[in-house]
């Protein structure tokens, strides 16, 4: 199932890419080589020798969404503008986008040459009497398969994460493992399962109660519960190892792995304290106040994940997988 | 002091206790079954460097696919498609995404529902509903690649499935749970 649910996240992935890449090049969305017209409050005047003014483009929200046809921003626009001139009415442009730019030209600009910035052709310039403003009409560079340069980006940005997620583990890793196997040698991890053989007998009735997958299962739970993810992912790893062990088909998953990892992805958190930090972070009166609600809504999860996985390991197609060749 | 506080307080000190408390009770515990314990120690953690590697193409895999879905804007598709079954059950049209997502992606969903909550604030019913299906769930697809790439199974069975019914009826009990207390 793996299988297609991987294949069909890339396949739709780049269906839709092409897809809204091609619908933005027939309705020009970007409006490459359409003229925009704005006013430009120049602060800085060109010093002899270099003709570049530096300021400020001012422009309406209103005049802004409608020429992108885009719900317009919420308060007049200024964005920074450096304009250097080869000729009395040409010359090539600037934009330096920052937090206070527009959402859109920032948008645009993640697929332009230079990612915070968007660069740009003069078409004409008409100062005003005083020389402190100006009214310029200026084209953008184009841009192009916005989509498709953001999916190359992301396959290639999440494939650099992935490695640093692991690596990042090594330390943990190498410090639990470490603590694990001194509770083992001690006897300690032999006394925690049996205390809770009762339930794990029901839980996982594929797993001798004594067997040291018990106790990590355990370990791994109760960390988990407790929001401690650096104690629980390590305890985890060494439980799905100790299940390996009992695996009569390498490579394939056992009906007590698909238990515990659903155990896992039900994520039974007594304090889900990462949405705890975010809620008090902007600003809630109750940040706590999710504290029941996250408990009822993981237990929902949990339950029906162990029961799904309980009654989905009887289908003849997932028994099959499990049988071991002896031809 | 009301019992949430209380239930609060007592379950945070423990999380604080916790990991020092195992620590110490580990140590003497083979302190007192005379185990080696640095030699015990070193044999285990040897194992940390092989598991963290062997997880590497497994969720390489993962992360690509999860990553070009994600940029694409399929998932704006994907909202737009499933908002009139969801409004079936009541269910926000901005809190759709935050169901798909988080199955798919931790920092995603957590991105998401800081979002969410920035735009209608964290004690509105929808910023209640957000930051309760976040916690209501972990990201299933990454569990399963580190899970089950540290043994290296490719053959995962039911796993992906029994893993999103296990999400689908976490955030269909947020939903109800939410709807029960907080909903006008």
């Amino acid at each position: 199932m793996l299988n297609y649910i991987w294949l069909s996240l890339i396949a739709i992935a780049i269906l839709t890419a092409v897809g809204n890449d091609i619908r933005d090049e027939s309705r020009n969305t970007y409006r490459n080589a359409i003229p925009f017209e704005a006013k430009f409050n120049i602060q800085k005047t060109p010093v002899p020798g270099r003709q570049t003014w530096e300021g400020e483009l001012v422009i309406s929200p209103e005049a802004f969404g409608q020429f992108y046809n885009i719900k317009s921003e919420e308060k007049e626009i200024r964005q920074s503008l450096s304009l250097t001139l080869s000729s009395a009415s040409e010359g090539v442009l600037l934009l330096a986008l920052d937090g206070a730019s527009p959402a859109f030209w920032r948008q645009m600009a993640k697929s332009a040459t230079a990612r915070d910035r968007l660069s740009g052709k003069v078409r004409s310039i008409e100062f005003s009497e005083d020389k402190s403003s100006a009214n310029v009409r200026f084209v953008l560079e184009p841009i192009h398969f916005v989509k498709l340069k953001a999916i190359t980006q992301a396959a290639l940005d999440f494939a650099n994460t992935a490695v640093e997620i692991s690596i990042g583990l090594i330390g943990i890793m190498a410090l639990w493992l470490g603590l694990i196997k001194i509770a083992e040698e001690a006897g300690l991890v032999k006394v925690l399962t049996k205390i809770l053989a009762p339930i794990t007998k029901r839980v996982f009735p594929d797993v001798p109660p004594n067997h040291p997958a018990v106790g990590a299962m355990i370990m791994n739970i109760a960390a988990n519960m407790l929001g401690l993810n650096n104690a629980a992912t390590p305890m985890g790893l060494k439980a799905m190892k100790e299940l390996n062990k009992l695996n009569p088909k390498i490579g394939t998953a056992t009906n007590a792995m698909v238990t515990f990892l659903t155990i896992n992805t039900g994520g039974l958190v007594l304090i889900p304290a990462t949405a705890i930090a975010v809620r008090a972070a902007s600003g809630s009166a109750n940040p706590g106040i999710i504290i029941g609600t996250s408990i009822v809504g993981a237990t929902c999860a949990t339950v029906a994940g162990v029961a799904a996985a309980r009654i989905l390991q009887r289908l003849p197609k997932y028994k099959k997988d499990m049988e071991v060749d002896r031809g | 002091m009301t019992v949430g506080d209380l239930f609060r307080s007592i379950i945070s000190f423990i999380s604080v206790i916790a990991i020092p408390a195992m620590i110490i009770i580990f140590l003497a515990w083979g302190f007192f079954k005379k185990v080696k314990m640095y030699e015990v120690f070193v044999e285990g953690a040897k194992e940390g460097f092989d598991t963290a590697v062997r997880i590497i193409p497994y969720l390489v895999a993962m992360l690509f696919a999860i990553g070009v879905f994600r940029a694409s804007g399929a998932m704006d598709v994907l909202t737009s498609v499933l908002s009139p079954v969801t409004d079936l059950i009541g269910m926000p049209s901005e809190a759709l995404p935050m169901a798909l997502l988080r199955p798919l992606s931790g920092s995603g969903s957590l991105g998401l529902m800081t979002e969410i909550m920035k735009v209608h604030g964290p004690d509105s019913f929808l910023g209640v509903l957000v930051s309760t299906m976040y916690g209501s769930s972990e990201t299933t697809f990454y569990v399963l690649a580190v899970y089950f790439g540290s043994v290296q199974i490719k053959n995962t069975r039911h796993a992906v499935a029994a893993g999103l019914i296990a999400d689908f009826f976490g955030m269909l009990g947020a939903l109800f749970i939410c709807k029960i207390l907080f909903g006008s």
